[in-house]
């Protein structure tokens, strides 16, 4: 028994050695994981990287063309617009974090449940996923926003259901690979419970393909969270959240540019950052890929 | 093949279902009663009993989602409260410029994707690659409502080249209707480039492997007709699929695009249904975009199977 456990760790150990391995040699994945790490201390760090308060307005400094003072310019109230970009970062993260976690969570558990047990437990869900993925991402998150009410927490909530789906379809075909190999069926003939297999046999297993599509759809979310608050259903005034700014910066397009360019900078970089760090993690962890590049 | 076709229309049948009952369940949680949003503050208790006896609120709401459905299937989606018209007459008006701008975007996207696609995989790794990989990133990581308002800000505000927005019906203008196509299905096709260029990309990397390329490479065939001719030939049959995934993903971007560019279709619509809480018009917008959405991608999931022989569907034929 202390063997056979031992020769797991150090199997594992060793997969776990080869993956940092491939990920370092991996440009895209590395300049991903740069992106979002300083994405997240300056999340970490934005009341004290901000040089001013995000609400305070001044009739005099009203839609100033970038400065050395205000790095990033003015908005139409006076409001220091590096100050809230640099704040609007913590919600981006926020959302994009929370309804991926919410959506993983609620997800793999159908995908598991679906894949380890078949038949019309199977079927049910899957078409119930079908359905929801019926419909436009952004049309079904709208559509819950109105119920619901446009708030921050109600976006991760919504953009959790709009993709739990995705995540639930990763999560059956991950499990249902697993099911198939020789350890899962000795744990069967061993008698073991299904809840045990599920969750120390199947689930460990699964971790690979959820994670790389649980980075791609954080990129989403948060592309999802900018397009609902830049149509007036997500985060209200006076939430520094990037596509209200840029909702904001729309009557100003002519007179004060920089009131969209910059927030749709921080936008732009934030999501590169999420897509090449999902996209060099398929690469590293999907064989199949491989051997096409 | 024949039987696969049954099985995914059933499939689809039963997903229709259980999407009408999503849409009709969700569009009737939304708070507010509407009897006493089309009468007004002042309603008496008689008249919003009345109104409410006529629309069928007073019915349980099983029976209620029954009617609707029952309306659906004969082409009566109920009528707008807002614009106190047919919903179907309205959504039919709109969807057609809705489709539209879909179809440019993607025709769009392709005319630029093709192309990177091949020379990305022809030198490969090499700066052409690099710069159709940056391209692509940029791309897909852009929401499309910046794309539209970037877009506007050179084209229209700094150079003065394109309207800034609106839509102008090809009857009274199309020279009109194409120049305010441009723009808002340019920002668009852009976004999608990304997706058509990495497939065509990876399958020409793919096919250019292939044995039969090297062949024709020993034959000393030109570097051009290798890659044009045979090459891109094979390497084309997945691009189509993801167009046709393309699109639907055009399609479904329309609510938010056309917001940005004021182009009056089935996505302005579904909006200006949510902001007056007109539930039969956002109940009539939603099925028809779901069903639009659902459609093309169905086609893309057929054309895929058409043409790669691989594909073994159900395992029963």
């Amino acid at each position: 028994m202390a063997t056979s456990t031992l020769s797991i760790t150090s199997a594992r150990k060793e997969r776990m050695e080869r993956f940092v391995r491939k990920f370092r040699n991996n440009t895209k994945a590395m300049i991903g994981l740069t992106i979002v790490v300083l994405l997240v201390l300056v999340a970490i760090f934005a009341p004290v990287i901000a040089p001013y308060e995000i609400d305070t307005t001044s009739v005099e400094d009203r839609s100033e063309a970038p400065s050395v003072a205000h790095p990033f310019g003015t908005d139409d109230l006076g409001r220091d617009i590096f100050s809230r970009v640099v704040m609007g970062s913590r919600i981006s993260l926020y959302v994009g974090f929370g309804a991926i976690s919410a959506a993983l969570l609620v997800g793999t558990v159908i995908g598991v449940v679906s894949g380890y047990y078949g038949g019309m437990v199977d079927e049910l869900l899957m078409r119930l996923m079908d359905a929801a993925m019926s419909f436009p991402p952004i049309l079904l998150a709208l559509t819950l926003m109105v119920v619901l009410g446009p708030d921050l927490n109600n976006v991760i909530l919504a953009l959790a259901f709009v993709y739990t789906p995705y995540i639930a379809r990763v999560g059956r075909s991950a499990t249902l690979s697993e099911t198939n190999e020789a350890y899962v069926e000795s744990a069967i003939a061993r008698g073991e419970s299904s809840g045990r297999i599920i969750f120390s046999e199947v689930l460990p297993n699964t971790t690979a393909p959820l994670l790389v599509q649980g980075s791609l759809n954080i990129a989403f979310a948060m592309l999802a969270e900018a397009s609902l608050s830049f149509l007036g259903l997500g985060a209200q005034p006076p939430t520094p959240s990037w596509g209200l700014m840029i909702d904001t910066g729309r009557g100003f397009m002519q007179s004060a540019p920089w009131m969209i360019i910059f927030p749709g900078l921080a936008i732009a970089i934030t999501v590169i950052g999420f897509n090449m760090l999902g996209d060099g993690l398929r690469d590293i962890l999907d064989p199949k890929v491989d051997a096409i590049e | 093949m024949y039987n696969y076709l049954v099985r995914r229309l059933g499939f689809m049948l039963l997903t229709l279902l259980f999407v009408t009952v999503i849409t009709f369940a969700v569009t009737n949680i939304l708070p507010g009663d509407v009897a006493l949003l089309i009468l007004g503050p002042n309603a008496t208790d008689q008249s919003i009993q009345a109104l409410q006896a006529q629309l069928g609120l007073d019915k349980p709401l099983y029976v209620q989602y029954i009617d609707w459905v029952l309306g659906l299937l004969q082409g009566d989606m109920g009528t707008s409260l807002r614009f106190d018209e047919p919903v179907a007459q309205l959504i039919g008006e709109k969807l057609g410029r809705s489709l539209l701008l879909a179809t440019a975007a993607t025709a769009i996207a392709v005319f630029f994707a093709l192309p990177l696609g091949v020379v990305a995989a022809v030198k490969q790794n090499e700066l052409p690659d690099l710069f159709a990989s940056m391209f692509g990133f940029i791309g897909i990581s852009i929401p499309i409502f910046l794309w539209g308002l970037v877009f506007i800000l050179v084209f229209a505000v700094w150079l003065g080249l394109f309207p800034t927005g609106g839509y102008v019906p090809p009857s009274e203008d199309p020279i009109g209707t194409l120049t305010h196509l441009v723009l808002p299905a340019s920002a668009m096709g852009f976004a999608l480039t990304a997706y058509i260029m990495r497939m065509t990309r990876s399958s020409m990397l793919e096919v250019l492997s292939e044995e039969y390329i090297k062949l024709a490479r020993a034959k000393g065939m030109t570097q051009r007709v290798v890659v044009l001719k045979h090459a891109l030939q094979n390497a084309i049959i997945p691009v189509i699929t993801v167009v046709a995934f393309q699109f639907s993903y055009a399609f479904g971007g329309v609510v938010v695009l056309e917001e940005v560019f004021f182009w009056p279709g089935i996505g302005r619509l579904t909006l200006t249904a949510i902001q007056s809480r007109d539930i039969p018009l956002l109940q009539g917008c939603i099925i028809v975009v779901a069903l639009i959405y659902m459609l093309s991608n169905l086609t893309a999931d057929l054309l895929y199977g058409y043409f790669d022989p691989r594909i073994r569907y159900g395992g029963d034929d």
